[in-house]
């Protein structure tokens, strides 16, 4: 049977049936804006729950590309968009376009630092937290704050995640609760501890749900706390955060003091978690040539490149590079020798 | 005060696999002190070189998290709860 749109609302008619929602939170969701940072394991589970609840507007932001470990838990992708070197916000914006082909989504491929995420999540009611870094958390977070506007934290590793309700003004910042990022070595990564899909779906549709509620207005049923799940040994915490408002010295929300958004705080060079690759960012006010490139770099192996990137290999890392000047350096997590890499092969 | 350390998976490496430690403290700094000298590792990861929390680890008395309190003065009771939150990054 065909796709019958003369009803508009008949699919979300189950979830309008649900009484704390109904047609009037329907209506509130459809009118909605949301940005999406990130779009790995978190943000295509986040992206999937809100294109078929009907949230109106979905930015999604994700500077990366797919590869075929993602399969395993980045939800929106098939082997053909490895195959075809999809970027992740564009293939989730194809896939999710034919999930929900009557609201509108706007994928961003860029990768979000201190000079551009304002214009990211402005004209957004609610920011959702995709990432896979602190770096990027700590920008939401100022953004967020700045703007007062509502944001929701998600992190996963192993079997667990933890996830946080944020609302500026009203609840504890993610600077009163985590003052600083864990320093490189001190906790285990992506790459030494993996990650379990399921695990990534659960913290993700915990702040999917946060995001309904919060966009329909039913705001008293907010998670108030700090949830912490482990679904290999079947705990699940949910420990009080409230106090930290106001009592906690935070530079962002206390202060306004925002450091990362001001780009004192935060380098523009990021291992990436559980990768062993660094992304040297390295902005350019005209996009690269790629086909000069590919011809000036013919002498080493595998060079291919489409409208989106640019890959190579050699000396045991391999390069992708973007319009941008961006760079993603696999086979090592040093990012001296990534920045020595990128000038050496990319240049400055 | 006889009270239960629960150890998040990404710390178990510390302390050979355990989810959970019991000992025996009246506040949480004398239970940190017992924990650096039964498992270094596990300690080093909570605090650093000068002895403080780390900034990326939060600490809860059963639901309390200790900075909303006293910190590492907050008194244990017998049957309480530790709970040892680090900051997760992946996703």
């Amino acid at each position: 049977m065909p796709f019958d749109p003369s009803d508009p609302l008949d699919r979300y008619s189950r979830q309008i049936r649900f009484p704390f929602f109904g047609e009037t939170g329907q209506r509130k969701l459809l009118n909605s804006r949301v940005t999406i940072c990130g779009c790995g394991a978190l943000g295509t589970v986040l992206a999937n729950h809100l294109a078929r609840a009907g949230v109106g507007f979905l930015r999604i932001v994700d500077r990366d590309f797919i590869e075929t470990h993602n399969l395993q838990r980045q939800i929106l992708f098939d082997e053909n968009d490895v195959a075809e070197n999809l970027p992740k916000a564009e293939a989730a914006a194809r896939k999710l376009r034919q999930i929900n082909s009557t609201i509108t989504i706007e994928p961003v491929v860029t990768d979000i630092d201190h000079t551009n995420i304002l214009d990211l999540v402005a004209d957004a009611d609610l920011i959702l937290d995709g990432t896979d870094n602190f770096e990027t958390r700590y920008l939401i977070n100022d953004a967020a704050v700045k703007l007062n506007k509502p944001w929701i934290f998600g992190g996963v590793i192993g079997s667990e995640g933890q996830t946080m309700t944020i609302r500026p003004g009203s609840t504890p910042c993610l600077r009163c609760l985590i003052e600083d990022s864990p320093p490189p070595g001190m906790t285990p990564t992506c790459e030494t501890a993996g990650v379990l899909g399921p695990a990534v779906a659960i913290i993700a549709s915990f702040e999917a749900v946060e995001a309904i509620k919060l966009l329909s207005g039913a705001f008293d049923a907010l998670n108030k706390e700090l949830i912490m799940v482990d679904i290999w040994d079947w705990t699940f915490r949910r420990l009080k955060v409230a106090g930290l408002l106001g009592k906690v010295d935070c530079p962002c929300c206390k202060h306004h003091k925002f450091e990362w958004l001001d780009g004192a705080l935060g380098s523009h060079t990021t291992a990436l978690c559980g990768r062993n690759a660094v992304q040297v960012a390295t902005r350019r006010t005209e996009p690269l040539n790629f086909p000069e490139m590919a011809a000036r770099l013919a002498s080493l192996s595998d060079v291919r490149h489409n409208a989106y990137m640019l890959r190579f290999a050699t000396e045991g890392h391999e390069f992708t590079v973007f319009p941008d000047g961006r760079a993603i350096i696999k086979g090592t997590n040093d990012i001296a020798k990534a920045r020595t890499l990128y000038a050496q092969f990319v240049g400055n | 005060m006889t009270v239960r350390v629960f150890i998040p998976g990404v710390l178990r490496d510390c302390c050979a696999g355990a989810s959970e430690l019991t000992l025996s403290a009246v506040t949480v700094r004398a239970a940190l002190e017992q924990l650096e000298r039964s498992h270094a590792p596990l300690y080093r990861s909570i605090c650093d070189e000068t002895g403080a929390v780390r900034r990326h680890v939060n600490l809860f008395v059963n639901l309390d998290n200790i900075r909303d309190g006293a910190g590492v003065d907050t008194a244990l009771a017998t049957g309480d709860t530790i709970t040892i939150m680090p900051a997760v990054s992946g996703g």
